[in-house]
């Protein structure tokens, strides 16, 4: 683990901060792709893999985050870059709100029920409610990110968006494993019960964790309307969903594991395009395979960020 | 009135294929604690071995003799993947974490499902007319000779199965699994082997689902496993998962409640409506309407 923060992380990062410029248009826009949904699955590994939540609907929140910077650029002429605070704040309310009555839910049936809000929100776009979000097709000919009156049409410039976003999620999430909320999450999925025994407000905590994915999915969407200045509802299906949630726990809930898993499911079929028909019966069986050969994932995550004064004799520091 | 009453048979149609499809579900879950997300693909599995059946083994036949061949095929045929599914996906699982065994379900839905768009392609597919298409005009309420058939065939399916749960050594032995594993295994039950009985009853029954699915809307696809499993899911949470006569009830009132949108609402909304109703009985009654057994784990 020492290892990952002090060299991985930043060769990582180093990487990705110059591979624009090294890539053609086409794999550009591949790598564009595994940024915004390496956000989106990282901020599903704060519902399902930090706090322990089966949150099967994460799709819905980033699909919210893209349908209201589509809807507030295309109706209301907001630009792309003032849509940002609601894009986040909306699924973060939505995502509070859907929580609060379910959360109390055993695994199982939050699983079925968070699937079941995925499906309530395409239908609501598909069946064009309130007449904005443009039905099936969904909306289209969005403008282009501009900052400062700079028109940033190139895809080097979306993809820096992508990657900052990135690094914020990244940053947000380093955050939550040094501080408390972080920790609060953490007992609270390894054992609800005495979580709440030393006064953990599990409720508050787990409705926080559904609030902050939801949020940063949302700002990925924004990413995602901006990428292909347009948006539909096919893009935001509950197969997404079972994707986002397959890759945490594949990838172990790790930043590590969850990239990988990433770029595995949609880095690697943009390499294999030979077999893209085979690609979800392969990942199907890696998926078992993986799970039945390291059934806590392929990268699982250590919580090792407790401060030291709150350790007694090192033995928590895992 | 009308509307009503042909609403209500095509309801208890659809809740009769929802409830055969729930049963699977409920009773994997009753032993397993697993949502076997691969059971709806199974089902739409079957549709396709039926067709295939139909049109390379008996020649198109359409005789009383060749359907029931093709029904019994299609249901042997899903026993043995169930049984195939449950050795390799499920066992290696049982003292996993939850989660794991919930992953290695999706990838084992994904792996049926996009099997069968490798094997009989990506397009709608048209179910064979084994049944005759024959109509009865009851003032004003048409019903089908398939309707009336899939609902007395599930009713007895139904039936059949219930007496065995309830009545046999066998039966009992199943629902001692599904109440505590580890008692029954004290009390001479063989675990494994129930497991393995299961999946073959389950995945016999979700195959008579998905000809009677093949054999009502006639258009197959691929992906519809999902679509039907999901809500034959719903139908077991309705009634309280790991519940038998629970899920037939389910079933049945889900059928209802989807013809009944269907007829007074609109159909594209069907879909919302349902969750919407599963999502205020989880939180009115997060057991399901006959589900008092599980009560104490949720």
């Amino acid at each position: 683990m020492k290892n990952y923060e002090k060299f991985v992380l930043p060769a990582f990062i180093a990487v990705m901060a110059v591979l624009p410029h090294l890539l053609n248009e086409r794999w550009q826009a591949v790598a564009i792709t595994f940024l915004i949904f390496s956000v989106v699955a990282l901020s599903q590994d704060i519902i399902l893999g930090k706090s322990g939540m089966f949150n099967m609907g994460q799709a819905l929140f980033f699909g919210m985050g893209a349908y209201t910077t589509a809807i507030l650029n295309n109706e209301y002429g907001w630009s792309i870059v003032s849509t940002i605070p609601l894009a986040i704040l909306i699924p973060a309310i939505f995502g509070i709100l859907l929580a609060g009555p379910i959360v109390h839910l055993r695994g199982d049936y939050l699983l079925v029920v968070t699937i079941g809000f995925n499906i309530v929100f395409v239908q609501v776009l598909q069946n064009n409610l309130g007449g904005v979000t443009g039905g099936p097709n969904g909306i289209f000919g969005l403008d282009s990110l501009s900052i400062f009156g700079y028109d940033l049409m190139n895809q080097v410039a979306v993809y820096y968006f992508a990657f900052i976003v990135l690094l914020l999620t990244l940053w947000i999430m380093s955050n939550l494993e040094k501080s408390k909320p972080g920790r609060a999450l953490h007992y609270l999925r390894e054992d609800q019960l005495a979580a709440e025994s030393i006064g953990i407000n599990t409720r508050v905590y787990k409705i926080f964790a559904f609030g902050l994915g939801a949020g940063i999915a949302g700002l990925a969407g924004t990413v995602f309307a901006v990428q292909y200045s347009a948006v539909s509802p096919e893009a935001f299906e509950f197969i997404q969903s079972v994707l986002f949630f397959s890759i945490v726990l594949v990838g172990g809930s790790s930043i590590p594991g969850v990239m990988l898993g990433v770029f595995v499911m949609f880095v690697v079929p943009e390499i294999f395009r030979e077999f893209a028909t085979w690609r979800y019966f392969i990942f199907g069986f890696a998926m078992i395979a993986a799970m039945i050969l390291r059934p806590r994932g392929i990268v699982p995550a250590t919580f090792g960020k407790i401060p030291k004064f709150l350790i007694k004799g090192g033995s928590h520091g895992a | 009135m009308d509307i009503f009453l042909q609403q209500l048979a095509n309801g208890l149609t659809i809740g009769s294929m929802f409830a055969l499809v729930a049963l699977g579900y409920t009773m994997v879950y009753g032993v397993m604690k697993l949502i076997n997300f691969a059971h709806g693909d199974m089902v739409a599995a079957s549709a396709f071995v039926g067709l295939t059946i139909y049109t390379q083994v008996m020649g198109q036949a359409t005789s009383l003799a060749a359907v029931i061949a093709i029904f019994l095929l299609s249901a042997l045929s899903m026993a043995v993947i169930g049984v195939i599914l449950e050795r390799v996906a499920y066992r290696p699982l049982r003292s996993a974490p939850r989660l794991s065994a919930v992953v290695s379900a999706l990838g084992a839905s994904l792996v049926i499902q996009n099997g069968i768009m490798l094997i009989w392609g990506p397009r709608m597919r048209i179910f064979p007319e084994l049944v005759p298409q024959v109509y009865w005009d009851l003032g004003g309420v048409v019903i089908s000779l398939i309707q009336v058939i899939i609902l007395v065939l599930s009713l007895i399916l139904m039936l059949g199965l219930y007496l065995f749960v309830e009545k046999t050594r066998m039966g009992a032995a199943v629902r001692a699994a599904s109440i505590d594993q580890d008692a029954a295994r004290l009390m001479g039950v063989n675990v494994n082997n129930i497991i393995a009985l299961i999946f073959i009853i389950g995945s016999s029954l979700g195959a008579v689902g998905g000809l009677f699915i093949g054999l009502y809307y006639r258009g197959i696809t691929f992906n519809m496993g999902w679509q039907y499993g999901l809500y034959a899911f719903i139908a077991a949470i309705l009634g309280g998962i790991g519940n038998i006569p629970g899920a037939m009830l389910g079933g049945m009132l889900l059928g209802l409640f989807n013809a009944f949108i269907a007829g007074y609402v609109s159909s594209t909304w069907a879909d919302a409506f349902t969750f919407i109703l599963l999502i205020l009985i989880l939180i009115v009654r997060p057991t399901g309407i006959l589900g008092e057994r599980v009560a104490e784990k949720v």
